[in-house]
Formats: structure tokens, C-alpha cells, sequence
């Protein structure tokens, strides 16, 4: 169990080296110099850049800006999900550091939520932790807890401290050893065939008949696309925390120790690069 | 079989119900599919005339009360061609509009009923334009919230409306939080005297706190068989 302890401390202190740079149709009094940090993968962009937004704010005249928001290669990045997962679905393959445009006007809200404070977020994350357990506990871990328990959870995550989170989120990741997991386990799959932004349904990490589900049995199920067919050559990685975890993995093990902060198994499926 | 518990299957016979009610009503709801995909949602969309007073905002249509009245002047449809019917059938309105710095402003509302695998309830999604296609700001929505509900829901503001991923879209949608569905739907579905739509009963506890009601004659039509 030490092993699997460190798991938990490996996915929460993964970083991803990032350069952001201006969107160069910005007006500003003089050049924008590219500003490089590591980016906390359980984390969300609009929580960590408060010296990003500092870093450009200097060049620009205060009239030309609205709210931050930010792009890469042409898409852009939807804050509420895990900087991970805008990093696996979008960036993995590619060349490090990771290179996001920052923009300060045309917010496209066709295409994103606006995030006027962090209050925003912490609505978010612990709208999803809500959710999560109501998968996993039907609700009754996270109703049973008291506000300043909420409070731990997102002050944890906000200030980067997984021992302040991870004293009340070990509460979330109990379950009776007669059932052998959760109800359900809170999982979202994103890929590209299909056009939606990810996929969620209900999966028990045990079949009716005792078997143990694994990560390759929620694929055949919900998306099998994603699995190499017998003998044919692999098209696609199942990437999770910047990993491709076996498929025989276990489940519930994996939403134990893989899942983000928001309690959610979240998922890449991303074409294997073809060099 | 727990009744007061909707699963995907049961929530689709109920949209399905709502549909043919809704086509003899003409009250504009629809059914929508994702390409590629066997989910859907319910739709509706309808253009009304709100008023924006200088802190005041409230739409005409929820202060009506006769609903024969509401369907003749809201226009409601699930195309969205000819959607300036309504912009100026508004003008001799009801005596509500006596701020007189207030303005008018026509807005298309689109409300989408989307089924939530994780609470096992439906969950109600709109959002809303100006004809000019700028979306309306969470501020704003909140001002269209009618006055005498809107206190009681902004004490727990996070909890009720807020800016959401549409889950089969991924476009920005406000939503109305589920996580208290079940909760108040639970004795209404255990009354098993009679049958009841639970897509259409739900509706009608929610739809009215954004704008959205739901005709009596729903209910006045025939019961849903079996």
C-alpha cells in the first residue's frame, strides 16, 4: 500500500512546462516578452495564472483589455477541465515546453464559460466532487460532510497542498470491501470521432457476477472504437495523467489513485502519432 | 420498481410523450439527436419581450395567468426562421411596464432538457440571445428571474443557476442544479393513483422559476397510458 500512496503524491505534483505568449493581435505599448511556468496538471488554467495576466497587464493599455482567455493551436482551452486534460487531449506528442496563446479581447463565449473570479472555479470543482459522489456514494459522503470539510477540499487544491486535501478526500475514496467499489465509477472519456465533448455513462467497477472491470473493459463497453482490433496495428493511446496505464488495470484502482481532484477518472483517447 | 427514480430508458419514453402532447398543444417542444450518437434532448425555443428596467428586469409573459392567452402571444417554435413574429406583438402589454426609463429587449430563449446519467434526473439547460446574436451575461438572467422567486434562489445563488458545459454540445448553457431533483420529485412520484409523466411534472417546478411554463392543459389532456 506505501507503493500506492505515492501514486497519489506522483499524479497530484505532475507539472507541465509551459511558454505563453501573446496573441499578437493585442495592442500594447511595447513587445510582450513569452512568460514561461510549470503548470500544476491537477489544477485549473484560471486558478494558476493570476502571474500570467500580471506578465502581460504591464505592456497593455487598460483599455484594450477584457478577460483573459486562452488558445492553443486555434482551439481554445476550456478552463473547467484539468490543466492535464487540456494538455493530453490536445498538446500530448508534441514539443515541450507546451505553448498557449494568451488573448485579452473577442472572448469567445460560444465556446467558453467565463471565469470572472476564482469563486467561479471553486463552484465548478465542487460541483463535480458532488457529482462524483453521487456516482460512487449516491451522494452521502459529500452530504454528510460539513462546509468547512468542502472548504479543505478546494482550499487544498487551490493552495496546492495534498496533505490539507488529500486528509478529507480519502473520505471520498472509501467504499465497503463487501461491494468491492464504488456504485458507479465517475469516469469521462474524451476523443475526437464523436462529436460531443466527452463521453459519461454508468459503469460498476464490478460485473453482476463478481468479475473486476478494467480499463479495458469500460472501453469495450462505452467506446471501442479506441481498441486495437486482433492483430491489426494500435491507432489509438489511452492516455491518462500523460500515461497510457495497461488496459488490464482495474478499475476501481484506477479511480482511486488516477482520478483529478474533482473525484472524476478522466480519460485521452488520442491518435498514436504516426512518426 | 422505484418510482421516483428516472433511468435513461424511462426518460425517454417520457420526452417521447411530452412530443405528442406538445404537437397537439403547439407548444414547441421537440426532440433533438447528436449525430453519431443515440442521445438527445428535449428543445424549445421561444422569442419573448423582456424589460429592463434600471435595476429591474422580468419578462410579461410569467405575470400572465391565463394560459389560452400565453400560447395565442408567446411564439413558440423549434425552427428558428421566423423568429420576429414576436418582436412587436409586445407593445400594448399588460400594465407592468411603467418604469419609464425602462426598455424593451427581444430575446430568443433556447431551453434544452438533458438527461443526467449521475443523478438520474432530468436537467434543464437555456440560454439566451439577443436578435442580434449577443448572448446574455449570468447577471442579466438573473434580472429575468421573476422578482418573488429571485431572492429565495440567489441566497443559494452557486447552487441554482450557473454557466455550464452543455454536456452533448460543449457550448456554454446555464443550468439549473440538479443535485435537489430527486429530493423534491420523490413524493410526487410515489403517489401511483395516477400516472404521471415525470419529465412533465418536473417541468413544471422548474420551467416557471426561468421563464418557462408549462401549459395546464397538459395535464387536462388524457393521461399518459399504462
Amino acid at each position: 500500500m506505501a507503493d500506492d500512496k505515492d501514486v497519489l503524491r506522483d499524479v497530484w505534483f505532475g507539472r507541465i512546462p509551459t511558454c505563453f505568449t501573446l496573441n499578437q493581435d493585442e495592442v500594447t505599448e511595447r513587445e510582450a516578452e513569452p512568460y514561461y511556468l510549470l503548470l500544476p496538471r491537477v489544477s485549473y488554467l484560471t486558478l494558476v495564472t493570476d502571474k500570467v495576466k500580471k506578465h502581460f497587464l504591464k505592456v497593455m493599455k487598460a483599455d484594450d483589455v477584457e478577460e483573459m482567455w486562452f488558445e492553443y493551436e486555434g482551439t481554445p482551452l476550456k478552463w473547467h477541465y484539468p490543466i492535464g486534460v487540456l494538455f493530453d487531449f490536445h498538446a500530448s506528442n508534441t514539443v515541450l515546453p507546451w505553448s498557449i496563446t494568451v488573448h485579452f479581447k473577442n472572448f469567445p463565449d460560444r465556446d467558453l464559460l467565463h471565469c470572472p473570479s476564482s469563486s467561479v472555479v471553486e463552484a465548478h470543482f465542487m460541483s463535480c466532487i458532488k457529482e462524483a459522489d453521487a456516482l460512487k456514494h449516491k451522494g452521502q459522503v459529500i452530504n454528510d460532510m460539513q462546509k468547512k470539510d468542502h472548504k479543505q477540499l478546494w482550499m487544498g487544491l487551490q493552495n496546492d497542498k495534498f496533505d490539507q486535501f488529500w486528509a478529507m478526500n480519502r473520505k471520498l475514496m472509501e467504499c465497503s470491501t463487501e461491494e468491492g467499489g464504488f456504485r458507479y465509477i465517475p469516469f469521462r472519456i474524451y476523443q475526437t470521432m464523436i462529436e460531443r465533448p466527452f463521453i459519461q455513462k454508468l459503469f460498476r467497477p464490478v460485473s453482476p457476477e463478481g468479475t473486476v472491470h478494467s480499463l479495458g473493459d469500460l472501453l469495450k463497453e462505452v467506446y471501442p472504437a479506441a481498441l486495437p482490433s486482433d492483430g491489426k496495428q494500435k491507432h489509438f493511446q489511452v492516455v491518462i495523467h500523460g500515461i497510457e496505464p495497461l488496459l488490464e488495470t482495474p478499475l476501481q484502482w484506477l479511480s482511486e489513485h488516477l482520478s483529478h481532484p474533482d473525484n472524476f477518472l478522466h480519460i485521452c483517447i488520442t491518435p498514436v502519432p504516426s512518426d | 420498481m422505484n418510482l421516483s427514480v428516472l433511468d435513461e430508458q424511462k426518460f425517454h419514453y417520457c420526452c417521447q410523450l411530452l412530443v405528442q402532447q406538445s404537437q397537439q398543444l403547439k407548444d414547441g417542444w421537440c426532440w433533438e439527436t447528436v449525430t453519431s450518437s443515440d442521445e438527445g434532448y428535449l428543445k424549445k425555443i421561444i422569442v419573448r419581450t423582456v424589460v429592463i428596467g434600471s435595476r429591474l428586469m422580468w419578462n410579461h409573459e410569467s405575470s400572465r395567468t391565463s394560459s389560452s392567452f400565453h400560447q395565442k402571444q408567446e411564439d413558440q417554435m423549434c425552427e428558428t426562421e421566423n423568429l420576429n413574429a414576436e418582436a412587436d406583438g409586445d407593445d400594448e402589454d399588460d400594465g407592468l411596464c411603467t418604469f419609464s426609463e425602462s426598455r424593451s429587449l427581444v430575446l430568443q430563449y433556447e431551453y434544452h432538457i438533458v438527461y443526467s446519467y449521475s443523478y438520474s434526473t432530468p436537467v434543464l439547460y437555456f440560454r439566451a440571445f439577443s436578435l442580434e446574436g449577443r448572448s446574455v451575461s449570468l447577471e442579466d438572467m438573473w434580472r429575468s428571474v421573476h422578482p418573488s422567486l429571485r431572492l429565495s434562489l440567489q441566497k443559494n445563488r452557486l447552487s441554482t443557476i450557473s454557466l455550464q458545459e452543455h454536456p452533448l454540445l460543449g457550448q456554454p448553457f446555464f443550468m439549473l442544479h440538479p443535485c435537489r431533483t430527486e429530493e423534491f420529485m420523490r413524493p410526487v412520484l410515489q403517489d401511483q393513483l395516477r400516472p404521471m409523466n415525470y419529465v412533465l411534472v418536473w417541468l413544471s417546478v422548474v420551467g416557471p422559476l426561468v421563464g418557462l411554463d408549462v401549459p395546464l392543459k397538459y395535464s387536462t389532456q388524457l393521461h399518459l397510458p399504462g
